[in-house]
C-alpha cells in the first residue's frame, strides 16, 4: 500500500497548498478516513490564531446542536421505519400459523370426539338389532370404509425423491421431477383394489368409494386432510395382494421411475394391521326420519341408508 | 456535553413526534442514516483529535447527506437501482469503520 510520494503523504496537517493527492482513492480512504476538512480547518485557524469569537461562536454552537438534533430524529425515524417494516410481515405469518395449528387441533379433537360418539351408537344400535342384522351391518360397515378394521395385508410405501441441492448456492431446485403426485397415489391405489384389497388407507386416511386424492398447490390431499411423503399405502386383503400388486402396471410403472428418479417404492407384508374409519359421509338429501314408523323405508322414499352427493 | 444533550432531543422529539416518512423520501432514508453515522463519527473523532470544528461538521452532514440522496436519485433514474447506493455504502461504511478505530485508539490507547 505504499503510494507514489512516500515521504510526503497525503496530510494536509503540514503544508495546506502543497497537498499531494494520492493516485488511489481506496488507499487514501482508507489510510484516512477523517474529512480532510477538519485537519484543513485545524490549519486555518493555526494560520489565523483561534475561531472568531464574538456572536459567530454561540450561533455555530447551536447550528451544531441542531444538526445532532436532527441526526437523533434521523435515527429515530429510521429504527422505527424498519421496525414498523419488518414485523408486520412476519407478525401476519406467524397468526396465520398459530390458527392453522389452532384449527388443525380443533379439528382432531372433533375428530376423536366423533369417532368416540360413532363407536357409541355402533355399539347401541348392535343391542338393539337382533344378531344376524347386526353382523351384516358390520360387514357393510367394514366394506365400505364406515368401521374400523383390521387383518393382514401390505404397505406400499411411495417417497418423494430427495430434492436435488445446487452445489453453488445451496438451494434446493423445486422443479423436481421425482415428486410423488396425486395421480400416483390414485394409480397405487385404484391397484390394489383391483388386486383384490378390501381397505385401504393412506397415511391413516381410509379411503371410500367417496374419497379424493388430489393436489392442492403442493400438497396433496385425502379427503381434505394433507398427507406428505413419504406415502404409506396399507391395504388389507387376501395372502397373495402382495404378490398380485407386484404384477401389476402401476407396480411396474413405480420400479422404474424408483431406478429412474430416486423415488422410495417399497412393498412389503403387514400382519395385523388395523385401518381407521373413514369420515362418515355427510348426509346432503337424505334426512332422518322424525316420526316413528314400522318400516324404516315404508313411508320415506329418500333413501337414507345410500351416501348422495357424490363429494364426500 | 451540549452535543450529547441535543442528539438525545433529538431522539425523544423523534419518539414522542411520530412522524412518519414521506413515500416518495422512504428509498433515502437507509443512505441518509448512513451519511449521519459517518458524520457522527467524524466529528467524534475530530473532537478526540482536537480539531473540531462546528462549521465543518455541520456541512459534512448536510454534504454527506445531500450526495447519497443525489446518488440513490441518479441510480433509480438511471435504472442501475441499488447498485450506485452500494458505492455510497461502501465508501461511507469505510469511512465510519476508519473513524471508529481511531475513536477506539484514542479511548482505550489500544
Amino acid at each position: 500500500m505504499s503510494t507514489a510520494n512516500p515521504p510526503n503523504p497525503p496530510n494536509p496537517d503540514g503544508d495546506g497548498r502543497r497537498r499531494v493527492f494520492a493516485p488511489d482513492f481506496l488507499t487514501e480512504l482508507f489510510r484516512n478516513p477523517l474529512d480532510p476538512a477538519y485537519a484543513d480547518a485545524a490549519a486555518r485557524r493555526r494560520e489565523r490564531g483561534p475561531a472568531p469569537g464574538g456572536w459567530r461562536a454561540p450561533l455555530t454552537r447551536a447550528i451544531t446542536a441542531v444538526t445532532l438534533a436532527a441526526i437523533g430524529l434521523l435515527f429515530v425515524v429510521a429504527y422505527r421505519h424498519a421496525l414498523a417494516d419488518e414485523p408486520s410481515r412476519s407478525q401476519a405469518r406467524a397468526g396465520l400459523v398459530t390458527q392453522i395449528n389452532d384449527r388443525r387441533t380443533s379439528t382432531e379433537r372433533l375428530r376423536s370426539q366423533a369417532d368416540g360418539l360413532r363407536e357409541d351408537v355402533a355399539r347401541l344400535r348392535d343391542a338393539a338389532l337382533d344378531q344376524t342384522e347386526a353382523t351384516r351391518l358390520r360387514e357393510m360397515e367394514a366394506a365400505t370404509g364406515l368401521a374400523k378394521v383390521h387383518g393382514d395385508g401390505v404397505v406400499v410405501r411411495l417417497g418423494d425423491a430427495p430434492t436435488a441441492v445446487d452445489a453453488v448456492t445451496g438451494q434446493r431446485n423445486g422443479e423436481s421431477l421425482g415428486r410423488v403426485l396425486d395421480r400416483d397415489l390414485q394409480d397405487v391405489a385404484n391397484a390394489l383394489w383391483a388386486s383384490g384389497a378390501e381397505a385401504i388407507s393412506i397415511n391413516g386416511q381410509r379411503l371410500t368409494s367417496t374419497s379424493t386424492v388430489r393436489t392442492a398447490g403442493g400438497a396433496i390431499l385425502v379427503d381434505f386432510q394433507p398427507v406428505t411423503s413419504p406415502y404409506d399405502v396399507t391395504a388389507i386383503g387376501p395372502d397373495d395382494l402382495g404378490g398380485r400388486f407386484a404384477g401389476t402396471d402401476a407396480a411396474r410403472l413405480f420400479r422404474a421411475l424408483a431406478g429412474q428418479y430416486g423415488m422410495t417404492f417399497q412393498l412389503r407384508d403387514a400382519n395385523n394391521v388395523t385401518l381407521p374409519a373413514a369420515i362418515a359421509p355427510q348426509l346432503r338429501y337424505a334426512a332422518p326420519a322424525t316420526s316413528e314408523t314400522p318400516g324404516p323405508n315404508a313411508s320415506q322414499p329418500t333413501p337414507s341408508t345410500t351416501p348422495s352427493g357424490g363429494g364426500r | 456535553m451540549i452535543a450529547v444533550l441535543a442528539l438525545i432531543a433529538g431522539v425523544a422529539v423523534g419518539i414522542w413526534w411520530e412522524p412518519t416518512v414521506p413515500l416518495a423520501l422512504q428509498p433515502y432514508l437507509p443512505i441518509a442514516v448512513v451519511a449521519a453515522l459517518d458524520a457522527v463519527f467524524g466529528g467524534i473523532r475530530a473532537r478526540l483529535d482536537g480539531i473540531f470544528d462546528d462549521k465543518q461538521f455541520v456541512i459534512s452532514f448536510i454534504s454527506n447527506v445531500l450526495v447519497a440522496a443525489l446518488i440513490v436519485y441518479l441510480g433509480d433514474q438511471l435504472g442501475v437501482g441499488g447498485q450506485l447506493s452500494t458505492g455510497v455504502v461502501v465508501v461511507l461504511g469505510v469511512r465510519i469503520f476508519g473513524n471508529v478505530a481511531a475513536i477506539r485508539r484514542h479511548m482505550f490507547r489500544a
